[in-house]
């Protein structure tokens, strides 16, 4: 397109980077948070659109027959094909492949062509004849960071969702039979693989998922996961300039195979719901208020929330160490009613979290347990069944704080979810 | 800003991306686009047009890539904005109208055409007047109306494009043969289709 892509000031990229030395994010994530994924589907099959906070993209996939390849005469064909819509950025070009397209395409290749997640020889009508050619055409709607998960997120959901007409063959001639005639057929899916996208910055020391638009520009690099609900790798990227040790890769990956297991649950319940609403016929076209997010007032709590919680920070700051314990005691009991929580003092400045009641599916925050009390860092991993937390608290003051404004954020959340039930 | 949903089974909200300048997703019965604008925006230097601002637009469908078919779309959403927009007041910039198509059930073009004109009000572009599509059509027997059942057949097909203040048609589109009385039948009924579209508009500018 005409306009250029706008440059990211210096001013933007260093309250981003001191944001993070604090362990804060601009929009009040955790670092290992993701932003909410929302799936709807079509009237049409194999018809998608899925947001990832304010990304969206738009998937319908579409199949033709045609000749198969000679290398492969007995497997059907699947293309991806992300367009970068001029809707999404006035950068993007229409019709026009630029350097990110080529390489998001490849990615989400990687990801669901190569790990061959789509049963291709049950696309063969007539072997060296006839196949089917599913083709998945993505166009982004909106780009506000991470294309490529909720791309491949939309991707795998509209093949779920697609069904292809039925085709029978008298050995001379192939009918096509129509939906009145046959049911259509559903795709066979052998596992469902999704993409997770984390950025890497300061060569390693910040690692934080599903990063926005200013994230993306900032950070020196990405790493993209391709996982499926099994936990197994169908894909791994490390792009950009950041000298990764191979533990950080394998911890990142352990913890984005949690995320997987989520997504795909969530695919599936998304497709379930609306298999539900076709068979009561109450299916219409895409509802106006499934698709559109909240309005922008929302945007500006969460990015006031970081604010408010510095701010008590720094109160919390010129109090005395004793008074940390009961500090902490405070905020748990502000917990309890919601999920029920049990602290327990473990050690000097150490406390754990153990939650008392079964949950289901939210995921709890596992503060990690690592052995070395003079490491600053402190992964954050998520689990989706309950585990101890452990809160690593340093005997240094600004570490301390840190601690509590992770606490501090989180019960906000908690309490904002409870308010949204 | 709520959904406005009206008689004429239209539904629309406003500033739904937050990329565009002005968005808006509309849908006529089950046919939905998305609409998004940019501008006034820099212009490539072989479109820059000395005394006003240069309109471009893009149509994309659902799946494929786009025919000719999506190419008449655009330029006849090209040729609207172009005659409604103030675009002697930017001079040597473009406005970027996009459409996507999320579901086609018939009339796609006029719920297009009244997307875009939305989503230039959601954009705050100066505008001489407002515009609203109706498509039209006609069956067998010669009977018009307004609301089509889609894959239904018929025998023509009308797109009239109102500007809001004297209601005069600033675009046709047609397709079958028809006497010029029944065109002439078609605008009138056409007229009274966009009236509603306009107090809707208010209505939705109004939430």
């Amino acid at each position: 397109m005409s306009v250029r892509k706008t440059i990211i000031s210096n001013c933007e990229k260093k309250f981003l980077l001191k944001n993070l030395a604090e362990w804060t994010r601009l929009d009040g994530r955790a670092f290992d948070e993701f932003r909410p994924v929302k799936i709807n589907f079509g009237k049409d099959w194999g018809s998608c659109h899925v947001s990832l906070g304010k990304t969206s993209v738009l998937a319908q996939v579409s199949c033709e027959i045609q000749q198969p390849k000679s290398s492969r005469p007995s497997e059907g064909v699947l293309n991806l094909n992300i367009e970068l819509n001029p809707l999404a950025a006035p950068h993007f070009e229409a019709g026009r492949q630029s350097d990110l397209s080529v390489q998001l395409n490849r990615l989400l290749e990687k990801c669901l062509k190569d790990s061959k997640a789509l049963d291709l020889e049950s696309l063969c009508i007539k072997m060296n004849e006839k196949v089917w050619a599913i083709r998945v055409d993505i166009n982004v709607l909106n780009y506000e960071g991470n294309i490529l998960d909720c791309a491949s997120i939309a991707a795998l959901a509209a093949l779920a969702h697609f069904r292809r007409p039925d085709v029978t063959s008298d050995g001379e001639e192939f009918i096509i039979h129509n939906v009145q005639q046959r049911d259509p057929i559903p795709m066979v899916i052998h596992h469902y693989p999704v993409c997770i996208t984390y950025s890497v910055f300061n060569g390693g020391e910040f690692i934080i998922a599903d990063p926005t638009l200013l994230e993306e520009e900032v950070a020196d690099a990405f790493m993209s996961i391709g996982l499926n609900a099994y936990k197994e790798l169908c894909g791994l990227h490390l792009g950009g300039k950041a000298e990764l040790s191979p533990d950080l890769i394998l911890s990142t990956a352990s913890k984005a195979a949690n995320r997987a297991g989520l997504i795909v649950q969530q695919i599936k319940e998304c497709i379930e719901k609306d298999t539900q609403q076709r068979l009561l016929r109450q299916k219409q076209s895409f509802s106006i208020l499934d698709i559109t997010n909240d309005s922008v007032s929302g945007d500006i709590e969460a990015l006031l929330d970081p604010w408010t919680a510095s701010e008590k920070k720094h109160k919390k700051k010129t109090k005395k160490e004793k008074e940390h314990s009961n500090m902490v005691d405070t905020k748990i009991e502000i917990d309890k009613p919601t999920n029920g929580v049990e602290l327990t003092k473990i050690g000097e400045g150490t406390v754990a979290l153990v939650p008392i009641e079964e949950k289901d599916g939210t995921a709890i925050w596992e503060v990690s347990d690592s052995d070395d009390d003079d490491n600053d860092e402190v992964v954050v991993i998520e689990v989706p069944k309950p585990v101890v937390n452990l809160l690593d608290v340093n005997t240094d003051s600004e570490e301390e704080a840190v601690t509590i404004l992770n606490a501090d954020e989180k019960t906000k959340k908690k309490k904002k979810q409870k308010q949204k039930k | 800003m709520e959904t406005v949903t009206d008689k004429t089974n239209i539904s629309c909200k406003l500033g739904i991306l937050s990329r565009p300048d002005g968005s808006a997703i509309l849908s006529e019965g089950n046919t939905t686009v998305i609409a998004g604008i940019y501008g006034p925006v820099e212009v490539k230097l072989q479109k820059l047009l000395i005394d006003k601002a240069s309109v471009e637009c893009h149509y994309r469908p659902k799946s494929g890539l786009p025919g000719v078919e999506d190419r008449l779309y655009e330029s006849i959403i090209r040729n609207i904005c172009e005659t409604s927009f103030y675009a002697s007041l930017h001079p040597r910039t473009a406005i970027l109208v996009t459409i996507q198509e999320l579901q086609n059930s018939g009339q796609l073009i006029s719920c297009a055409i009244n997307a875009a004109c939305l989503a230039c009000l959601n954009a705050g572009i100066d505008m001489k007047f407002m515009f609203s599509a109706v498509t039209c059509y006609m069956n067998f027997e010669d009977d018009l109306y307004l609301h089509c059942a889609s894959g239904k057949e018929t025998k023509a097909m009308f797109v009239f494009v109102f500007d809001s203040t004297e209601k005069r048609i600033i675009a046709s589109h047609t397709k079958g043969s028809f006497t010029k009385e029944q065109f002439e039948e078609a605008v009138e009924l056409s007229k009274e289709g966009c009236e509603d579209r306009f107090t809707y508009y208010k209505k939705v500018l109004e939430s």
